[in-house]
């Protein structure tokens, strides 16, 4: 996954190693965690990543390789780490009374739902509550420009406008509100473009 | 030869190490986001294998909880990439340097 070069065939990696981890957690008596990790991951969060590379597509551009220097000395931290590995990996096989299975309900949505409810219920209203931030977020950063959207509407006559909510380069640091009369002058303050509202005849 | 504990923590240490080594190496800002998210699977797979080998069930509901985060984290990372994108026109991550936006 990480020697692609194109992040999109990086992402179809990434949904085969968590399909492959959705099978693992089958394998390991956890079947509701799989489920989630197929719907959520591999569907949710995916897509959404597809969606982007797709959505912004920009071209790859090769670059030289910097830090050639270094290459000798990682490879040569990278042999001290996988003999750790290999150290710890031995002295855990050899150590005795690895615990053994039984069959048992935890894993099932049955028991995952009662815990949930009961003994993390606090830590599942934080979650939601972070999912609402989430999503206040998320509308925030996508939304461009002031706080009014493009499209808003400017109807004829006297009006009158905070100055927040006006193009803010003409008024930084001063807060009186501003009165308009005519829609023209609104529409130049605001920054909406000129569009016919009129009904058709 | 039924599968050890032992296993899975070494699948997910290599999965971990995958992780990091791909943020690291990487310059694309959502191939590094991608990484992260190998991070947190590695993660859960250890969370879930210690919860199925003890059978206590206190990490598979905290497993839940990291991929709830994990969604929010996407949701937010993503809006983030898309407005970087939109003022520099590039998703290189030494394209943004300044933390002006």
């Amino acid at each position: 996954m990480v020697a692609q070069r194109n992040p999109l065939y990086s992402a179809i990696s990434l949904i085969g190693v968590f399909i492959s981890l959705a099978c693992l957690y089958v394998t390991l008596a956890a079947p509701f965690i799989a489920a989630v990790q197929v719907i959520v991951y591999a569907g949710a969060i995916m897509v959404l990543v597809v969606f982007v590379i797709m959505l912004l597509n920009v071209e790859i551009a090769e670059r030289p390789m910097r830090l050639r220097a270094l290459v000798p000395i990682a490879v040569m931290l990278a042999a001290v780490l996988f003999a750790e590995a290999v150290f710890m990996i031995y002295f855990v096989q050899a150590s005795p009374a690895t615990p053994t299975r039984n069959i048992s309900d935890v894993g099932l949505t049955r028991s995952i739902g009662e815990g949930l409810f009961t003994t993390y219920l606090l830590p599942f209203e934080i979650t939601s509550i972070l999912l609402l931030m989430a999503i206040v977020g998320a509308m925030t950063l996508a939304r461009t420009g002031g706080l009014l959207s493009s499209r808003a509407a400017v109807v004829p006559g006297d009006q009158v406008f905070a100055k927040e909510m006006l193009n803010r380069q003409k008024y930084i640091d001063d807060l009186t509100p501003v009165t308009t009369h005519s829609t023209e002058e609104a529409r130049g303050l605001l920054g909406v473009e000129d569009q016919d509202r009129s009904p058709k005849a | 030869m039924t599968p050890q504990l032992s296993w899975y923590l070494a699948l997910s240490a290599v999965l971990f190490t995958i992780g990091v080594v791909g943020v690291m190496v990487k310059r694309n800002v959502i191939s590094m986001f991608m990484c992260i998210e190998l991070m947190l699977n590695a993660v859960n797979l250890t969370f879930v294998a210690f919860s199925s080998f003890f059978r206590d069930l206190s990490g598979q509901l905290f497993v839940f909880i990291v991929m709830t985060v994990a969604a929010a984290e996407a949701a937010v990372g993503l809006g983030i990439i898309i407005a970087i994108f939109r003022n520099r026109e590039s998703l290189d991550v030494d394209d943004a340097s300044s933390l002006r936006l």
